[in-house]
């Protein structure tokens, strides 16, 4: 999923500057389950806004709404008589709902209350860790299941490099080598022969930006 | 201790929006711990009266 972090309160306020009518707006999945801008985190931040303009003696009205997803327009429906009312719409969503809720209404001011981080896996409560840099170009079933290209620092396709101590990485000792985790892996399953492969340079020409992806199904004749 | 916590995120949050932190303290005591409760009400009652009335408007204070 994709894994997010609210901005520091300040920043937040001070882009509201200038503003009275505020709605922030959640979304309800990713950001939801990383608990930085769902229902709970919402109702958190509106609160604690009502607080901050109520101590400066700032007359705003600050409410509250979240959708299921943010990045489907489709879930915009139940919010967009409301949207209306107010000046500012401030998105608990990640950059892509932001940037949705800004497309289907671009007279309004959205602003983002979150820093998109990364897309990883829940590793305990309240900890995440970043597996996936969406490359376009996945090699997982030659290394075992371990993303070189995102748990390397160095992303090495081919590995391990000369930096590999005692299963440790150079660049931060605190580290696994990505590259001696991968030969592990391969070692369990019986598929060591795969470390020898030699994986080309990526492409990046299939992972510029913007992406595009239209399924099979859905491309014209 | 993930409650001690809650707390203590909830003190950094009050405090960005400008609540004084020290108006949120989590103690701990057994259900029939009197009197260590007594104590914990006095200490929040004087914290309270030193830090003088919450300068939130009513609004607020409604909710």
């Amino acid at each position: 999923m994709i894994v997010a972090e609210k901005k520091p309160f300040e920043e937040i306020k001070g882009m509201l500057e200038g503003y009275s009518n505020i709605l922030v707006l959640g979304c309800g999945t990713c950001v939801s389950v990383c608990m930085a801008g769902g229902e709970k985190e919402v109702e958190l931040l509106a609160s604690q806004l009502r607080l901050a303009f109520a101590k400066e003696e700032k007359n705003a009205q600050v409410d509250e709404a979240t959708i299921l997803r943010q990045c489907d327009r489709e879930y915009f429906d139940e919010v967009k008589d409301r949207i209306d009312q107010y000046d500012v719409v401030i998105s608990t969503a990640c950059g892509a709902g932001v940037q949705l809720a800004s497309e289907l209404y671009e007279t309004k001011v959205v602003f983002p209350a979150l820093n998109t981080t990364f897309i990883g896996i829940a590793q305990g409560e309240g900890i995440w860790d970043e597996r996936c840099q969406a490359c376009a170009q996945c090699v997982l079933g030659d290394t075992g299941g371990i993303c070189p290209v995102t748990i390397c620092p160095k992303g090495l396709l081919n590995g391990p490099c000369g930096g590999t101590n005692d299963g440790k990485c150079e660049v931060d000792k605190n580290k696994d080598c990505a590259w001696t985790l991968i030969y592990r892996r391969l070692e369990k399953q019986g598929r060591l022969e795969n470390i020898k492969k030699i994986h080309d340079p990526r492409n990046y020409q299939v992972s510029t930006t913007p992406g595009r992806k239209v399924h099979e199904a859905y491309k014209e004749e | 201790m993930r409650a001690k916590k809650q707390v203590n995120y909830a003190r950094k949050l009050l405090e960005e929006a400008g609540v004084e932190p020290e108006r949120l303290r989590m103690f701990n005591m057994g259900a029939s711990d009197a009197i260590l409760f007594k104590k914990a009400a006095d200490e929040m009652d004087k914290v309270a009266s030193e830090l003088g009335p919450n300068r939130i408007g009513k609004k607020e204070a409604a909710n």
